[in-house]
């Protein structure tokens, strides 16, 4: 170095820097670092249509048709968001490593040529504080979001004493192999094996079965409960798109398990008032 | 010889029991084949005392007819006793109990001495040995899961019929599901596990080494009992074998009921030998800080084995009763509780998991350093996340049962648990990038399965926490995105992790080197069809096809239809593989001791390894992993501000 030109990077003295600061930025200046962090906007740049491309696939039938599906299809996106940056990095080093650090073939034992790097404090406090502070972000925000399907689909608590309870479409949802039963016990113990769901309105599931654990899925409705047998499963929703959907068996239930399937059929209020009386379920609620 | 003492290695010994004849006695006679001869004998005498005996009208309680069940089980649990009889299993004790012990030549009878290639037949206790059988046996049953898996993935690639009945195709989900399990579970702690763990630390043989060759040897018996099963119906509910739908399975549930109450036995004997042996015969100088990262993942996957499997034997054991006996554990006609069996199903189900990621993470972590000739990053944060892991994998289970409606209170705290569980293994990735941080990769067949792993551990690990999250959970729980989750984890993660760990061993195991060009075309190739089977099967869980199914609707033709593509080439990669393995065997390159250079005790040994290992037990001097040069970054940077950079590494 001549003392006419100091180099960009000495630091001036005498300077009050921070040592761990001075090589933290003397590390950035390295041309790998700066080649891994390329790599990771890259990647992460290139795997962000993914966030997207999830829900497409979700949405393929006619997802979301209720709140709650809304809800997971939010939670999905933003877990997609918040592990996008860290995959990225880690494939960037993997990629890089690949093609960036140098390379050795053959049977020969290599020489011991890389750097005996046995720990990196700062590399290691940084990369637990993110993780951690991500999985503190994951499990608030899927405490909050629970809680918040848990009260859209109105909990364990039983339909009278629901706020708006009374308004509330029941059905009895009952599994057998390899079928679903759905019982309007408001309307003369109607029953169906097409669920008809008035649009915009709540509904309790009571859901049973009356052999094998069947799981009781709605699926554009982001709905989902083990049908058991011995024991009564609640849990609700309010559809908010009218609409065919599905249901499907998501528990092995024996040898048709895979045809124990049906459809919703979510109908405007008038048409499911008629629906009702067509089918002879007397009064409307 | 028929002294009373005996001389090893120049040193008298204490009172050795009288020698009766050649040393081994009856042990010189018994092998596989008079194994097969037992147990096919009992098997079938104890089938026909039991036929006998049962009147034809009898029904099971669930009014099955009793012949064949009864018949069935009885046959199972004659071949197991008869086959680990004619094994010669029991000599020992039974010896023991007769006043004849066994005597230092018996025991070196046992261990193989002088027996050439006939001790892989035998009940040899040798722990190179065994694990050579391990492996075979590993091979066997990853064959066999792997043929199930191909007929699976035929049927649901042809969309436009049925190519199995629905009885059949249950059957292949089940019994390809808890194949694979097994397969999984022993991959890594088998073959390595036995071979290299005492060699590693520096150890003559494991602690119990009968036990040892007790614990392969009930692997055996129990997987020929679920291969039996799939000959009398198999069992057609999936390898949960959820109650009460286990009751409704023909015969061939008993099947899969004994093979997992004998493989729980075999693993907790592997388990408690090999924590006995980590813990009390790593050689002199081998402080904790000084033992390989290997040494620790064995130990806490047999930590959690041990006290997992019970849980799981338990539950087979009730429902065992409940099948045969009429005892309603799980039977909610009569106040038993489905919910009861999922408990102590998942109780075992999510701990195994980790006892299956652990060890092939570690194996990983260990083969690593010698492949970029650095030393193990954070060797401290590679323990800590072992422990982490150990810690929480019996706090998560039922993050399975989320959607089952038994106690959604309790959701709130398991997802709080099983989202921390990403921060143990996050320790474990950064370990992982942290070697390859600068490291000059030595391109061999072992760190490029580490690239597939990493690589297939992220994806598994990403779509993990979707399912962690009750919410996303309540679209996803039951769904094909799960089957994909659980496969990047355990196939992708579990065995690319565990093919590097074997080609890494091979050199020490066989003597040969595995041909790294067919490993290398086999390992890819299958990497290429994993992608394509398990990328596209997510998108059939997000499109919301449930798993377990025979058919579906035609929107999720497209992506079972490149699955099932990915899905043969994955058998072509796997074959190809196999094919390295098995040439390499048997006329590959032929291997010095060390051939990567390793600085690690068990690469030390001669080759091929002498039987007890080492002539004089190993003194340790200095911490694992010294490679590597000082960091020449390092040494600009003192050399620039004067600081006093603290040195690091090679001493």
């Amino acid at each position: 170095m001549t003392a006419t030109m100091p180099p960009p990077d000495a630091p001036e003295a005498p300077t009050n820097r921070p040592p761990s600061m001075h090589r933290v930025r003397n590390w950035i200046r390295r041309p790998y670092a700066r080649w891994v962090m390329v790599l990771t906007v890259v990647i992460g740049f290139l795997l962000l249509p993914l966030c997207w491309l999830l829900l497409a696939a979700m949405n393929q039938t006619g997802a979301p048709a209720s709140e709650i599906m809304q809800d997971i299809e939010t939670t999905v996106f933003v877990f997609t968001i918040v592990s996008i940056p860290i995959t990225a990095f880690v494939f960037a080093v993997l990629v890089y490593s690949l093609l960036g650090w140098k390379h050795v073939s053959g049977d020969e034992v290599p020489a011991d040529e890389s750097p005996a790097i046995r720990g990196n404090v700062i590399g290691a406090t940084l990369w637990t504080v993110v993780s951690s502070l991500l999985a503190m972000f994951l499990v608030v925000w899927g405490l909050v979001e629970l809680a918040q399907i848990t009260a859209n689909s109105y909990g364990t608590i039983s339909a009278d004493e629901q706020p708006g309870g009374k308004d509330a479409l029941i059905v009895n949802v009952t599994g057998q192999q390899w079928v679903w039963t759905f019982e309007y016990p408001q309307h003369d113990g109607l029953t169906s094996d097409v669920l008809y769901l008035p649009k915009d309105r709540a509904v309790y599931f009571n859901v049973t079965s009356k052999d094998v654990i069947h799981n009781f899925w709605a699926v554009e409705l982001g709905v989902k409960i083990d049908a058991n047998p011995g024991a009564i499963t609640q849990t609700g929703v309010t559809p908010n798109k009218a609409g065919t959907f599905n249901v499907r068996c998501a528990e092995l239930c024996g040898l048709h398990h895979a045809y124990m399937e049906t459809q919703i059929q979510v109908l405007e209020k008038d048409s499911f008032d008629s629906w009702v009386r067509e089918s002879g379920g007397g009064r409307t609620s | 010889m028929s002294t009373a003492t005996t001389t090893v290695r120049g040193v008298e010994q204490v009172t050795q029991p009288p020698q009766h004849g050649k040393p081994g006695g009856i042990m010189r006679h018994l092998n596989l084949g008079t194994g097969l001869l037992t147990g096919i004998v009992f098997a079938v005498g104890a089938g026909w005392i039991v036929a006998a005996l049962t009147p034809s009208s009898a029904t099971t309680p669930t009014f099955a007819p009793a012949g064949p069940e009864y018949v069935y089980l009885a046959g199972l649990i004659g071949w197991v006793i008869g086959f680990m009889l004619g094994m010669g299993a029991f000599i020992g004790p039974l010896r023991w109990m007769m006043g004849r012990d066994l005597t230092h030549d018996d025991a070196e009878y046992m261990a193989g001495k002088d027996l050439g290639v006939k001790r892989y037949i035998k009940f040899t206790t040798d722990h190179k040995v065994v694990g050579v059988q391990y492996l075979v046996v590993t091979l066997v049953i990853f064959g066999f899961g792997g043929t199930l898996a191909m007929l699976i993935r035929t049927e649901l690639g042809v969309t436009w019929s049925e190519v199995f009945s629905p009885e059949f195709y249950n059957s292949l989900i089940g019994t390809h599901g808890i194949a694979m399990i097994i397969a999984m579970i022993i991959a890594v702690s088998g073959p390595l596990g036995n071979f290299i763990v005492p060699m590693m630390i520096g150890a003559r043989d494991m602690a119990y080494p009968r036990l040892n060759a007790l614990s392969l040897w009930l692997l055996v018996a129990a997987a020929v009992c679920l291969i039996s099963s799939m000959f009398v119906g198999g069992m057609q509910d999936g390898w949960s074998a959820y109650q009460p739908l286990g009751s409704q399975a023909p015969p061939g549930m008993l099947g899969y009921q004994l093979t997992i109450i004998v493989f729980a036995i075999s693993t907790a004997i592997a388990s408690v030998n090999l924590m006995t042996t980590i813990l009390t015969m790593r050689a002199k100088g081998m402080t904790w800080s000084r033992t390989p990262i290997f040494v620790y993942g064995i130990f806490a996957s047999s930590l959690m084995g041990l006290y997992a499997f019970p849980f799981y034997q338990y539950s087979q054991i009730l429902a065992l009763t409940d099948r045969v006996w009429g005892t309603v554990f799980f039977n909610p006609l009569y106040g038993g509780s489905v919910w009861l069996y999922e408990n102590l199903f998942w109780l075992l189900g999510h701990p195994e998991v980790y006892v299956i990621i652990i060890p092939t993470a570690a194996v990983t972590l260990e083969l690593m350093p010698v492949f970029l000739r650095k030393p193990l990053f954070s060797y401290n944060f590679a323990i800590a996340g072992i422990v982490g892991v150990v810690a929480l994998s019996g706090l998560v289970w039922a993050h399975h049962m989320y959607m089952t409606g038994w106690a959604p209170a309790v959701n709130y705290p398991f997802m709080l648990s099983t989202e921390m569980i990403s921060i143990p293994v996050g320790f474990l990735v950064l370990v992982a990038i942290g070697t390859f941080w600068r490291g000059t990769v030595w391109t061999r067949l072992p760190l490029m399965a580490v690239y597939a792993l990493v690589f297939n551990k992220m994806i598994g690990g990403v779509t993990g926490i979707y399912l962690s999250d009750v919410p996303a959970d309540q679209y996803f729980h039951g769904s094909m995105f799960v089957v994909a989750h659980f496969h990047y984890m355990l196939m992708g993660a579990g065995l690319f992790g565990a093919m590097g760990g074997i080609a890494f061993y091979f050199p020490k195991m066989t003597g040969r080197i595995l041909d790294e060009r067919i490993g290398s075309i086999g390992l890819w190739t299958a990497f290429v069809g994993f992608q394509l089977t398990f990328g596209s099967m997510f998108v059939a869980g997000l499109q919301g096809m449930p798993r377990r199914v025979l058919q579906f609707d035609e929107q999720f033709n497209i992506s079972n239809w490149i699955s099932t593509i990915g899905a043969y080439i994955i058998g072509l990669g796997m074959l190809i593989f196999l094919a390295a393995i098995i040439f390499s065997w048997t006329s590959g390159v032929r291997a010095s001791g060390n051939p990567w250079g390793s600085k690690s005790l068990e690469w030390q040994t001669a080759q091929p390894v002498p039987l007890e290992n080492f002539e004089v037990l190993p003194v340790v001097t200095e911490r694992p992993y010294n490679y590597g040069v000082p960091d020449p970054y390092d040494e600009e940077l003192a050399a620039e501000d004067g600081d006093r950079v603290e040195k690091v590494g090679a001493s």
